[in-house]
C-alpha cells in the first residue's frame, strides 16, 4: 500500500469512460499476472493421459503413511506402472471424492474411503462393483473385516431398495482398523477378559488424579459413541435392530452404560470435553490403567519415545466381554471410482496391496493393521508388534455398524445424549441406571422421529 | 488528564495487551514442544525442539501455502479496493432516484450475509465449469467479489463522514469528480481505507471453508488449509497445528504492521479551509 | 443509514464553458462508478443465492437430487426442535457476543486514540487474535481450557478455587465459547472505531472543549453521534460473521456438552455435508440468511434511533 495517495487510480482527467474501462483492465490484470502459472486442473474431468497410469485419493492419517511413502513407490518399481496419490483432509476429501463419483468426472482410480462411507457411495454408484470388474479377492483376508465392502450387507438391517439383492464387493478392505484393549501391564498380570475384571481392578488399585481406571472419549457425536460400542455390543444390545428400530434403549444398552458410568469416579473429571488425544495422553503419560481405542495409537504412539512415557508397558486385547466381545470395527477400505479412467489398473493395485506377500511386508514393517490372517500372525511381525494377534481376533468377533448412509446422523443423535448422561453422572454421583435410560430413552425417539422422515428408503 | 488517571490508562493498556497477547505465548510454547510434552502439563517446554516448524515445511508443503496465500489475498484485495472504493464514493455523494442508495448498500452486503457454506457448492459449479479448479485464478475471482461486498460497505461510510465543502471547493476550482477524489477524498479517508484493507487482507487470508471446497493440492491451497490437514480423522497435529498458527499469522502482522501507519490523524480538515 | 444527502452538483451555465457537458458527465458518473461492482457482486451473488433455494426444495438421496421436495425441507426443519434450539443458542451468542465486543472495541478505541508513546506497539498487539485463522484460535483455546495440561484449570486451583473444567460443563462451555469469540474479534471494532475516531473532525470537539464541557459530555454529546454510522458497520459486520461462526466451534467443542455450543451452523455443516441430505442443510441455511439479514435490520433501526436521541 503506498503511503497517503491511497491505490493508484488509473483514470485520466478528462474521460470518464475510459478511465473506468482502465479501472476494469486494472483489476482484471493484477490477478492474470499474478497467478501466472497454476492450473492444478484436477476436478474438471482431465484426461488421465496414458491407461497406464493408477491415480489413488485419500484423507491424511498416520494409518495411511506407510502407504503414502513407501508402498505406492514400491508398486511403481515392481511394476512400472505410474501410481499418483494425493490426501487432504478427512471432510474436504469426502466431498471431493464424492462429487468426482456422483459426476463421473473421472479424476481418480481408487478412493480410500472410511468404513461408514460404503453403504452412500454404494448405493449411489459412486463406487463400482468390484465383483463385476473381476477382482480376485486374496481367500486369506480375514472375512468379517472383508464383509465390510459387501453391499448390501451380509447381515444385519438393510435399506428397503436392496432387501433382496444379493451382497456384492464394492470396495476392498485395506487396513482393519478395529477396537482393542489397551491396558498397563504394571497394573494388570494378565489380559482382563470382562468388564467385570476390569471393574474390581480398578476399584482396588485406582487413585485419580495419579492413577486412573478408565480412560474414554467423551465428546458428543461420534467420539462417545466409539467409547460405548464395545460396551453394548459386548451386553447384547444392537446399536440398530434387523428392522432398523433402534435397539440401545433396551434392557442391554442401559445396562452397558450404566457399565460405563459406574467407571465415572475413576475417571478424570473432565471426560466429557475428552477426544482421543487427551484420553490417550492419559495412558501415554502412564496415568490410566486401560482403555478401549482403535489401532492407530498402537500402530503410532504406544512405543514411540516421543509420544509415550510407557514404552513397552503396555499391552493389548480384544475388547472385554460381558455375554460376548463386541469390538466395534472401522477399516480403511478402497473403492474404484464410477469415472475411474483405469479399471484393470485400478484392480490389479488392490489386488497387490492385499496379497500375502505384501500385507505380510505391511505388518512387518512397522505393525501396521494388515488385513490378512498370516500377516497378522506372522511370527517375525509378532514378535516386534505385539498387538497384531490381537488385532485378528477382535476383527473376527466384531460387531459392524449400521449399514445407512444416515449412519452418521444416528451417532451424532446417540452421541449427544450420551455426553449429557455423563455431564449428568459426573454432577450426582449415583443413580446410574435411571440416568441411563432416561438419555438412551431421548436418543431412542430422536432417531425414530428421523426414521419416519425417511420411512421410504428404511421400511 | 492528571496523574492517578494516566496511570490508570497505562494500566489498562498493560492489562488488554496481556490479554490479547497471552494466547500467542501459549501457542508459541507448544509449538516448541514435541508431542509427549504438550499433555505432560502446563509447563515451558522441557526439550525445546524446533521440529515443529521443519515438519510444517518438509512434510505439510507450507512453503506453497504461504505462498499461494499472500498471491491470492494480495490479488484479491487489491482487485476489491479498485472495484469497491469508486462505487462506495458513488454511494456517499450522490443521492439515486427512489432511494436507491439504501438498497443498492442492502444489495452490497446480501452476498456476505449468505452463510459461506451455501456458497461452496454453487461456487464449485461455477469454478468447475471454467476449469477454474484448484486455481490460483480461481480463488481470486471468488474472493474479489466478495469482498467488494464490504469494501462498499465500510468505505462508502467513511467517505460519507467527509464533508462536502472540501471537494466543492476543489471543483470550483476546475478539478473533475475524480480528481477530486483521487487527490483530496482519498488521503482524507486513508485511515477508512487502512481498516478496510486489513479488514479485507485477514477476511480473505484466513477463509477456509471456499478455498477447501475448491483446491485439492498444494498448487492453489491456502494456509489455512493447510493447517486444517493437521486435524487427522482421530488426531490433531497439536505441535505442527502450533505453528502453524505462528507462521501463518505473520504475513497478516507484517501487512498490518506496515499499513497501520495510516492511522495517525488524515489531513487536518481545518487546513484545507 | 448514514448516507449524506450530498446534493448533485448543480450546474452552473455559463460560468464555465463546458459546465453542459460536465452536468451530463456528472449524472452518468455514479452509474458507471457503480457498474463495475454491480457487476462482481451480481456474479457471486445471484447464482448462489437462487442455487442454494433451489437445493432447499429439493430431496437428495445418496447425494443426488432425485425429487422436487416442494417446501417439505422447510416444514421439517420447522418441526424440528434440535433446529430451534441451535437458534436459540446462537442468537444468545450473536447477541452477548457482540454486544461486549463493541462496548470492549470502542472503549479500547478511546484509550488508545491519543497515545503517541509505543502507539504502532500497542495497536498491533490489540489487532494480534484478528490475525490467527480461526481454526487455530479454536485449536489454541482447546489447549488453554484442556482439563489436564491447560492453563485454566491449574490458575483456579492455585487460587483455592476448584477446577471448572470449562468444556466439560454446558454453561462454561458456552461461555468460554464466548470469550474467545471476543478475545478473537474485539479488535475488528477496535480497529473500526478508531480509524473512525481518526475521521471525525476535531475543531468541533476542541470549541466545546474550551467551552468547559467535561470529557464525557464530549463524548456522548460529540463523538458518539458522529462515530455512530462508522460503529454500526462494524456492528452489522460482526453480527454477520457471528451467525457463521463455524471452526473455532467445531474445534472447540464439536457444539457440546451435549447441545450448548451447536450454533445452527455446525448442526447445518453437519447435516448437509455429514449426513448427506444438502435439501434439509439447505433449509436450514436460507433460514440463517433470513435470520442474518432480519437481525442487520434490527441492529440498524436501532442504532438510528440512538443517533437520532443522542443527536439531540
Amino acid at each position: 500500500m503506498t503511503s497517503g495517495s491511497g491505490p493508484s487510480m488509473k483514470w485520466s482527467r478528462r474521460s470518464v469512460l475510459k478511465g473506468a474501462g482502465l479501472g476494469v483492465a486494472a483489476a482484471a490484470a493484477a490477478p492474470l499476472l499474478a497467478a501466472c502459472g497454476s492450473s492444478g486442473g484436477s476436478g474438471g474431468g482431465s484426461a488421465s493421459g496414458s491407461s497406464k497410469k493408477v491415480i489413488i485419493g485419500s484423507f491424511q492419517d498416520p494409518a495411511m503413511a506407510p502407504f503414502r511413502d513407501k508402498y505406492v513407490k514400491q508398486y511403481q518399481q515392481e511394476t512400472g506402472v505410474q501410481v499418483q496419490y494425493s490426501e487432504t483432509s478427512y471432510d474436504a476429501w469426502y466431498q471431493a471424492c464424492k462429487s468426482d463419483g456422483l459426476n463421473k468426472t473421472g479424476a481418480y482410480d481408487i478412493y480410500v474411503m472410511d468404513d461408514n462411507w460404503v453403504p452412500e457411495f454404494a448405493a449411489g454408484g459412486i463406487v463400482q462393483n468390484l465383483d463385476k470388474l473381476g477382482l480376485k479377492v486374496n481367500p486369506d483376508i480375514l472375512s468379517k473385516g472383508l464383509d465390510q465392502g459387501y453391499w448390501p450387507p451380509k447381515e444385519g438391517a438393510r435399506l428397503k431398495a436392496f432387501k433382496n439383492d444379493t451382497p456384492a464387493l464394492y470396495s476392498l478392505v485395506i487396513i482393519d482398523d478395529v477396537n482393542l484393549l489397551y491396558y498397563d501391564t504394571r497394573h494388570f498380570s494378565s489380559p482382563p477378559e470382562t468388564w467385570d475384571d476390569i471393574y474390581t481392578a480398578m476399584k482396588k488399585k485406582a487413585h485419580p488424579p495419579q492413577l486412573y481406571g478408565w480412560s474414554a472419549r467423551g465428546v458428543k457425536g461420534n467420539p462417545v459413541v466409539q467409547t460405548y460400542l464395545p460396551l453394548l455390543n459386548s451386553y447384547g444390545g444392537n446399536f440398530v435392530n434387523d428392522d432398523w428400530s433402534p435397539g440401545f434403549a433396551g434392557p442391554e444398552g442401559v445396562a452397558a452404560l450404566e457399565r460405563l458410568l459406574t467407571f465415572l469416579p475413576y475417571m478424570a473429571a473432565s471426560t466429557p470435553e475428552f477426544d482421543t488425544d487427551q484420553e490417550t495422553s492419559l495412558m501415554l503419560q502412564g496415568k490410566c490403567m486401560a482403555l478401549t481405542e482403535y489401532t492407530g495409537t498402537a500402530v503410532t504412539e504406544i512405543d514411540n519415545p516421543s509420544d509415550s512415557k510407557v514404552v513397552g508397558k503396555i499391552n493389548m486385547a480384544t475388547t472385554p466381554k460381558q455375554v460376548k466381545n463386541g469390538p466395534a470395527i472401522g477399516t480403511f477400505i478402497c473403492g474404484i471410482a464410477s469415472g475411474s479412467p483405469n479399471t484393470d489398473g485400478a484392480v490389479k493395485f488392490l489386488e497387490w496391496f492385499t496379497s500375502d506377500r505384501i500385507q505380510t511386508q505391511f505388518a512387518r514393517e512397522g505393525g501396521s493393521a494388515a488385513v490378512t490372517k498370516t500377516a497378522l500372525n506372522d511370527p517375525q511381525a509378532v514378535q516386534k508388534y505385539r498387538w497384531l494377534p490381537a488385532i485378528a481376533q477382535s476383527v473376527q468377533l466384531s460387531t459392524p455398524k449400521p449399514r445407512t448412509p444416515d449412519e452418521p446422523k444416528f451417532e451424532d443423535i446417540l452421541g449427544t445424549q450420551l455426553n449429557l448422561a455423563l455431564v449428568q453422572a459426573l454432577q450426582q454421583k449415583g443413580g446410574y441406571d435411571q440416568i441411563a435410560q432416561k438419555y438412551l430413552n431421548v436418543a431412542k425417539g430422536q432417531m425414530q422421529a428421523v426414521l419416519e422422515q425417511n420411512k421410504n428408503i428404511y421400511f | 488528564m492528571n496523574r492517578a488517571g494516566r496511570y490508570a490508562r497505562w494500566a489498562a493498556i498493560a492489562l488488554v495487551i496481556v490479554g490479547s497477547l497471552f494466547p500467542f505465548l501459549w501457542m508459541l510454547s507448544v509449538s516448541l514442544k514435541r508431542q509427549v510434552d504438550i499433555f505432560g502439563g502446563p509447563s515451558l517446554p522441557k526439550q525445546p525442539t524446533l521440529s515443529n516448524y521443519t515438519a510444517l515445511f518438509t512434510q505439510y508443503h507450507f512453503g506453497a501455502y504461504l505462498v499461494n496465500s499472500i498471491l491470492i489475498v494480495g490479488a484479491s484485495v487489491l482487485a476489491s479496493l479498485l472495484i469497491g472504493t469508486p462505487a462506495a464514493y458513488a454511494l456517499a455523494r450522490f443521492r439515486l432516484p427512489r432511494g436507491l442508495n439504501g438498497q443498492a448498500l442492502f444489495a452490497a452486503l446480501l452476498v456476505r450475509m449468505v452463510p459461506p457454506i451455501l456458497l461452496v457448492v454453487p461456487f464449485y459449479i461455477i469454478l468447475a465449469k471454467f476449469g477454474l479448479l484448484n486455481t490460483r485464478l480461481g480463488l481470486i475471482l471468488l474472493y474479489t467479489g466478495i469482498n467488494t461486498s464490504f469494501v462498499i460497505w465500510i468505505m462508502q461510510s467513511f467517505l460519507a463522514e467527509i464533508p462536502t465543502d472540501i471537494e466543492d471547493a476543489a471543483l470550483v476550482d476546475g478539478d473533475s469528480r475524480l480528481s477530486a477524489l483521487r487527490r483530496i477524498i482519498l488521503p482524507l479517508a486513508s485511515s477508512g481505507l487502512a481498516a478496510t484493507a486489513i479488514f479485507a487482507v485477514i477476511t480473505t487470508y484466513n477463509d477456509f471453508l471456499i478455498a477447501l471446497t475448491m483446491t485439492s493440492t498444494p498448487a492453489a491451497q491456502t494456509v489455512p488449509v493447510g493447517i486444517s490437514t493437521l486435524i487427522g480423522k482421530i488426531q490433531v497435529e497439536w505441535g505442527p497445528m502450533a505453528a502453524g498458527g505462528i507462521i501463518g499469522a505473520l504475513p497478516i502482522l507484517i501487512f498490518a504492521f506496515i499499513v497501520q501507519r495510516h492511522f495517525v490523524r488524515g489531513m487536518t480538515l481545518g487546513a484545507v479551509k | 443509514m448514514a448516507v449524506t444527502t450530498a446534493p448533485v452538483r448543480p450546474s452552473e451555465p455559463g460560468r464555465r464553458p463546458d459546465a453542459g457537458r460536465r452536468a451530463g458527465l456528472d449524472r452518468a458518473l455514479p452509474w458507471l462508478l457503480l457498474l463495475p461492482a454491480a457487476i462482481t457482486l451480481g456474479l457471486v451473488s445471484v447464482y448462489p443465492i437462487y442455487a442454494g433455494v433451489h437445493a432447499s426444495l429439493t430431496t437428495y438421496l445418496y447425494g443426488r437430487p432425485v425429487a422436487g421436495a416442494g417446501l417439505k425441507n422447510y416444514t421439517d426443519t420447522w418441526h424440528d426442535p434440535v433446529f430451534w434450539q441451535a437458534m436459540e443458542v446462537t442468537l444468545k451468542f450473536v447477541l452477548i457476543a457482540v454486544t461486549v465486543e463493541t462496548v470492549l472495541g470502542l472503549g479500547l478505541a478511546l484509550l488508545v486514540a491519543n497515545v503517541v508513546r509505543g502507539a504502532r506497539w500497542i495497536r498491533m498487539s490489540i489487532l494480534a487474535p484478528m490475525t490467527v485463522a480461526p481454526v487455530v484460535v479454536g485449536v489454541i483455546w482447546r489447549l488453554i481450557y484442556e482439563s489436564e495440561t491447560g492453563f485454566v484449570n491449574p490458575m483456579f486451583t492455585s487460587l483455592g478455587l476448584g477446577a471448572p473444567n470449562v468444556l466439560s460443563h454446558e454453561g462454561s462451555a458456552f461461555f468460554g465459547l464466548v470469550l474467545v469469540d471476543v478475545w478473537e474479534w474485539t479488535p475488528l471494532l477496535f480497529l473500526i472505531c478508531l480509524a473512525g475516531l481518526q475521521s471525525i473532525p476535531q475543531e468541533p470537539l476542541e470549541a466545546a472543549a474550551v467551552d468547559g464541557a467535561g470529557p464525557v459530555r464530549l463524548f456522548f454529546n460529540h463523538t458518539l453521534p458522529l462515530l455512530l454510522p462508522v460503529l454500526a458497520v462494524g456492528v452489522v459486520l460482526r453480527l454477520i460473521d457471528a451467525v457463521g461462526t463455524f471452526d473455532q466451534i467445531f474445534v472447540l467443542t464439536r457444539g457440546g456438552p451435549g447441545t450448548a455450543t451447536q450454533l445452527i451452523s455446525i448442526y447445518a455443516y453437519n447435516t448437509a455435508f455429514n449426513f448427506t441430505d444438502y435439501g434439509h442443510g439447505a433449509a436450514m441455511l436460507i433460514a440463517l440468511l433470513a435470520f442474518a439479514f432480519l437481525l442487520v435490520l434490527v441492529a440498524l433501526s436501532l442504532m438510528r434511533r440512538a443517533a437520532k436521541r443522542v443527536a439531540q
